[in-house]
Parts: structure tokens; sequence; C-alpha cells
């Protein structure tokens, strides 16, 4: 029994080749080191997986975790987390998603899995109170994720049953695979393709157990607080519960002109309104949905009444998919764009990095660098909707041109050649999403040093969107950034919704503190629990600079470097090297990381009481 | 042929399928209310989603045939003050009533191997009061005898 609470005191560890399974114990002094989620993974993925493996080898490893707070009803925490060295960057990756898989983990008696090897043939998990089974799934195999998902449920018979599945993307290697719970994503950097190069369809995962707090009367408390206090703030109490995420494209896409548009050509989308949260709403709303024991419901159920995709329906999309699909296609159509949404979500792959692989494409067609021999005599113009949702099919399957977009747009650049890499618009490998490298200071820099690359959640934009740190701003930039990736790692740690950010603090503040100790009884002080978050990052700073990633890498694509915004509120705003580099110094002299490599030094890994990662850099001689 | 002989009044916890969102908040309220833990084995409602639209409520909704009753081999069961009452010392966790009732509102309790049926929590049930999307009403209906 663990002196703590929330955690269930043991990790599976499940090898495929074998098919054995091993029970790692977490001790209470693990738990308060690396919390859940975020660090529990990164701590096993960085003693597990040796770095300069390919991502598609048998040893990599997949993490499926929780944190102390799933199978509670605390709100934005019905999630679940999955890591992995991605395929897409090479580094350490992780993703999470909304899902009662996290909790059903809980009851299930694990904090969370490990799975390791490659079957032999096509499979998937079924675990239950204690007890795997290594199902066959070859009759699930080139499925699409719904029907798989569908499947399985019928197969346990049990309709409640929670199930993760990927689709014929992750099966085919698409460098962005996503892993599909009910209609949401672990979207990013891949991790249903390592899922599909072990030959792994899904985990179904139910439990009959339960999870609770260490104390109740202090977590029933801070609820009524959450309760009192999320009222008082306008985007949980009014923006994301009417409209979702969508509601961004305004105050970002015209107020802010800071929504990539045309592959980063500009970031003032004319058509704007036309892709509105406000137009979602009132044409093409059906519905409200939640992750579990969210009590903001910011997913929505969206269809095509009308128009040349009728009857398209998705829950989706989300501002990002809205940014990808539509604006960096330069499509309009938000019908297109549900249909687009649904159908990689059916697939298996992440809209942020498909659709930015397509813009690319498109530039790279307008500029001639590619021809409609390439593209099977498509003519992949900006604004071809029939393109971006045809391809998805043809990607997922790794036809024609799908196989080159299939491999994200810096692995596509490097193939088509001719200079195009200046306009890939991706860092580390992973597509940039659509909150702005040039209109927000904090994203240059947070997009260049982030674990995963261009990620929007290490760090957070909602902080500049909302005035507490000036976007336009270089002195500071480095604090509040590391501030920003601390509080996102903690999220990710516990695992819970970075909306809360809003409420709790862009950086970490007493408030989260507040948070975690009535569920957890560490008696956690502000000062430990930031400890914790660095321990967390330097972790995976390790991990990357074994892979060979230096300051060098810590960059944005060249068109944001030269290229100011050329239109619209932003105009003239960007990050040129000489100023990225002043930032860069900051960051890394905060950190205790060298400035010359980039490497975490060794008395910082050992103030953070990693001496064995300080060990291990040495031996490798990376240290420094 | 129903004849209503009583104008009591039967309670039913109404469901909002177009105000639902599936955030499961209700199964957690009631496993926190009954048994002050966190779990959906041990609650009495679920909600059950087949398809981007379609959501199910499966709780007990005091229906008239009082199939459970029925199927009941020990007489374990009773009506009582608009409740199905389990009485756990004749109770043999056969399951029959959670195979007879259509609505798919008992499961047993995965330690106890009781059945759980949904009993308004006294009056006030913490999943109508914890939803927040007001999916979940209690309402009073006319009682219907044969």
């Amino acid at each position: 029994m663990m002196k703590y609470s929330g955690y269930k005191g043991k990790v599976l560890a499940i090898n495929l080749t074998t098919k054995k399974t091993s029970s790692i114990e977490i001790t209470d002094e693990f738990a308060r080191k690396y919390l859940g989620g975020n660090g529990f993974a990164v701590r096993y993925i960085f003693d597990m997986v040796d770095p300069r493996m390919d991502a598609f080898d048998a040893t990599n490893v997949v993490a499926m975790m929780t944190g102390p707070f799933q199978g509670i009803n605390s709100p934005t925490a019905g999630k679940y987390y999955m890591a992995t060295k991605s395929p897409l960057t090479n580094g350490y990756f992780d993703s999470v998603s909304g899902g009662f898989i996290g909790a059903q983990i809980k009851y299930a008696g694990y904090d969370g899995f490990l799975i390791t090897g490659k079957a032999d043939k096509p499979t998937y998990l079924f675990v239950e109170d204690g007890k795997v089974e290594f199902r066959p799934a070859e009759k699930l195999w080139g499925r699409l994720t719904g029907e798989t998902q569908e499947m399985i449920k019928e197969e346990v018979g049990d309709p409640n049953l929670c199930v993760s599945a990927i689709g014929p993307a992750g099966e085919n290697l698409v460098r962005y695979a996503c892993v599909i719970t009910e209609y949401r994503a672990a979207g990013r950097g891949g991790v249903g393709a390592v899922l599909g190069s072990k030959k792994l369809k899904a985990v179904a995962v139910r439990g009959s157990g339960t999870n609770e707090v260490a104390d109740p009367e202090a977590y029933e408390a801070w609820m009524q607080w959450y309760k009192e206090e999320a009222k008082k703030v306008p985007g949980l109490a009014v923006g994301l519960p009417t409209y979702g995420t969508p509601a961004l494209v305004a105050s970002i896409g015209k107020m802010l002109g800071a929504m990539g548009s045309y592959n980063h050509k500009t970031e003032f989308f004319q058509n704007w309104e036309n892709i509105s949260g406000e137009r979602l709403k009132k044409e093409f709303w059906d519905k409200d949905t939640a992750c579990p024991a969210c009590p903001i419901a910011c997913s929505k159920v969206f269809s095509a009444k009308s128009g040349k995709w009728k009857g398209a329906i998705s829950e989706g999309p989300e501002y990002e998919t809205i940014y990808s699909l539509g604006s960096m296609c330069g499509i309009d159509d938000l019908g297109a764009i549900i249909k687009g949404d649904s159908l990689c979500d059916e697939w298996g792959m992440d809209t942020v990095s498909y659709g930015v692989a397509v813009s690319f494409i498109m530039e790279a067609y307008e500029k001639q660098l590619i021809t409609r021999e390439n593209t099977d005599g498509v003519e992949f113009k900006f604004g071809n909707d029939d393109a971006m949702i045809a391809y998805i099919e043809k990607t997922a399957k790794r036809e024609g041109i799908g196989n080159l977009i299939a491999e994200g747009s810096l692995r596509a650049a490097r193939v088509i050649g001719g200079g195009s890499e200046r306009f890939a618009i991706q860092v580390k490998g992973l597509e940039i999403p659509g909150h702005s490298a040039r209109a927000l200071r904090g994203m240059a820099l947070g997009y260049s040093t982030a674990t995963r690359g261009g990620s929007h959640h290490d760090p957070r934009p909602t902080g500049e969107y909302a005035g507490a740190s000036d976007r336009k701003a270089v002195e500071g930039k480095a604090a509040w950034v590391i501030g920003t990736q601390q509080m996102t790692t903690i999220g990710d740690s516990l695992v819970n919704c970075h909306f809360l950010e809003r409420l709790l603090g862009f950086t970490l503040t007493q408030k989260w503190v507040d948070m975690i100790n009535p569920v957890t009884g560490f008696g956690y002080t502000l000062e430990e629990l930031t400890t914790v978050a660095e321990r967390i990052l330097d972790l995976e700073r390790s991990f990357n600079v074994r892979t060979g990633i230096r300051r060098k890498d810590d960059t944005l694509p060249r068109r944001f470097l030269e290229e100011p915004i050329p239109e619209g509120p932003s105009q003239g705003m960007h990050t040129d090297e000489p100023t990225l580099n002043r930032m860069l110094d900051e960051f890394y002299a905060i950190k205790g990381w060298d400035p010359k490599t980039g490497v975490p030094t060794k008395e910082k890994l050992i103030r953070m009481g990693l001496e064995d990662v300080a060990d291990r850099l040495a031996k490798e001689g990376i240290s420094c | 042929m129903s004849v209503v002989v009583a104008q009591e009044k039967k309670p039913l916890i109404r469901f909002d399928i177009k105000k639902c969102a599936f955030c499961k908040i209700c199964e957690l309220s009631c496993s926190k209310y009954h048994y002050k833990k966190f779990g959906d084995s041990i609650s009495r409602i679920t909600i059950i989603r087949k398809g981007p639209l379609m959501f199910k409520c499966h709780i007990c909704t005091r229906c008239e045939k009082r199939f459970c009753i029925t199927a009941c081999p020990t007489k374990a069961l009773s009506y009582k003050g608009g409740n199905i009452v389990v009485d756990p010392k004749l109770c043999n966790s056969c399951g029959d009533c959670v195979k007879a009732c259509p609505f798919h509102g008992i499961r047993l309790h995965p330690e106890t191997k009781l059945p759980l049926i949904c009993d308004l929590c006294d009056g006030d049930p913490s999943c109508v009061k914890d939803c927040p999307k007001g999916a979940l009403s209690l309402v009073w209906l006319p009682e219907v005898r044969k």
C-alpha cells in the first residue's frame, strides 16, 4: 500500500514479442519525484529506450500512462497520456487525449502500461482487473478507428468498454499517425505509427476498482472553489462551453491577424468569417460533448446541413484543424473541414501535421517544384478541397504523392529539394499548429526549445493572447517561456487539461499546488513542484541530446526567421535570428543548460536529483 | 389494459439526450455519494454512447412491470416508497434481476455482488445535482397500477 493517494502502485510492462507481462512497483518516493503521466513515462523511456534506435525498432516503448487525477471527478482530468520516441521528430514525444480509458486503467489496478516488442501478427490488448489478454486482430487490421472500436466492444460484449485504437495510417507507419479513443485523439507525433510498427491495433481496458483522494474534505472544498472561480473566467464559463476552441478563429485570425494561411505566406485569412466559431455554432452545431468528468464540454459535434459536403459529421473540428485543413490550405468551406476532420480521425492521423504537410505540397506545386506528373494529375492548388479530402485516404495508404505527405513536411522537403525546406512549417520535424511564431515572441522561443518541437502545448500561447506577457517583448521572455513549460509539464503529469491555466495560472502558482495536495497528500510546496517540473523537462532534454539534438536544432523555419508577416494587424512582426539567439542565451542560462550546446549541465542534473542521468551523459561523452 | 387505481406519484430520473455531453460526471457522483469512492462499476447510472449523437442513459425507470421483482427467485426485491429495495439477507447474487431489466438499470456490486439500483440518494439525486448540462432531472409521474 502506498502512503500517497491517486496511485495504484504499479505499472504493467507488456512485451508483445514474448507475450509476457511484468509488474513494476511505483514507490512513494518515485511518485513524489515524478508525479505521474509525463514524469513516469519519461523516466521509464529514458531508462528503457536506446535513443539512437529507429522509432520503429521493436525495442521502442510506448507508454500509456495516468496520473493521480484519473478516475476521480476532478474537472478536466478525464484524460490519458501516451509517450514514445517519435518517428516524426526522433525525440521524446508525448501526446495527451481525452478519454475514459485513463480512469479505466486506474480501475483495472494500474497507473499505466509500458508496451514494447513487436507482435508477429495483428493483436489487440484486453486488460481487465489485472488480467491481460493478447487477442488476435487480423479481422480488425485495415479497419477505420470507429469500426475497430465498435467491433471490439461487440466482441467483448460491453457497449461501455473503453478502446484506444489506431487506423490504417498507423498500420502503414504514417509518421504522424494518431491514437483514437471514442472521438478524441492522442493526435501528434506518430504514437499511432509506433503502435502500428508493433502490430498493436488497439488497447481495451475495463476495471471494477475505484480511485480515491487523500483528503476528501479538502478535495471537496477545492471542487467548490473551482465551481465558483470558473464562473468568473470568461474562457471557461462562456467561450469554450459555447463555441469550443473554434472561438479562436475570430480572436487570432481576425483581431490579431496571426492565423497561418496559405502555408504561412500570410497570417491574415481574408475569409476568416467563413470558418469562424460563430458560423460553426450557428449553422453546423449539433451538440456539446465533453471529456470525462469535465463540466466545460468544449467539444462539439458539427455537421454540414447543406452545400457541397452536406452530411459530413464530426466531433470537432477544433481550432487547430480549422487552421491546418482550412486557412493553411486556403480552404474556407467548413463542410470540407468537417469532412476532413472526421476522415483524419477515421483513418487515424493527426489533422495538424496532415493539413500543414498538404499546404506545404500546395506551395511546392505553386512554385513548380513539383508538377502534375508528381501528383497523379491532381491540381494541388491552394483552395482545392477535393484534393485535401481525397489525399487523407491516399496518405493513410501511402498511395502516389500520399506516400510523401505521410512522411511529414520536413522529410517531404528533403525529397523535393529546391530550397523548399525554407517553407516547411515545422520544428524538429513536427508541423507547427495555429499559434503564430511570428506574432507571439514566446511561441518563437517556445517552439524552438520545446522537447516536441512545433507544439502549442509546450509552451502555451494563452498567456500572451491574454496579455499576461507582452507578445512583442524580448526582455524576460525566456523566464516566461520556461514558466509555461513547467506548467504544461505538471499538467501532463497529473494528467490534466491545460485549459486550467486560465484559472490556476499560466505558470506554476500556489493554486496549482493547492489543487494537487488534497488529491495526493504530498504536501508539496511551490518550490518542490517547480523542481519536479524541471526534473521532468531535463530528463526529456537529456533523452533528446542523446539522439543528437543540440542548440543548432533549437530554431524555426527560415521563413519565420527571415520574412515578417506581410499584412494585417500583426504586419511586420517576426523574430529574426539574432533576436532568437539572444532569447536562447537567456533561456539556457536560466535552465542551467550549456549555452554552446544546449545540453543540461552536470550541476543542474545533480541539483534535480538526476545523478544517474549526469553519469550516463558523461559516459557517452556528451556532458559538459 | 391498465387502469389507474391510485393517484400516487412515482419518481423518474429523466434524461435529455440533447443536453447530455457524455461527461459521465453522473456516474462518479453516484459512486461518491454511495461509497465515498470514484468508479463507474459501482454507479447506479450509466451513460452509453453509440455514434456521434446517440447517447443512452441506463438507470432504474421504476417501470410498471417490475421485471426485476418478478425475476428474483428469492424474493429479495420489493418496491417501497418509489424505489426497488434489496434485502441483502435474502439476495443470493444470482444476477437474474440484472438480466431481466430491459432498461439495463441494474448491475451487481463487484465486491458484495448485491444488485445496485438507483435509490434517489434519499430524495435528492446526486447525479441530477451534479450534471453540469442539466441533462438529468427528477420528475414525479402518476403511478399506474393494474
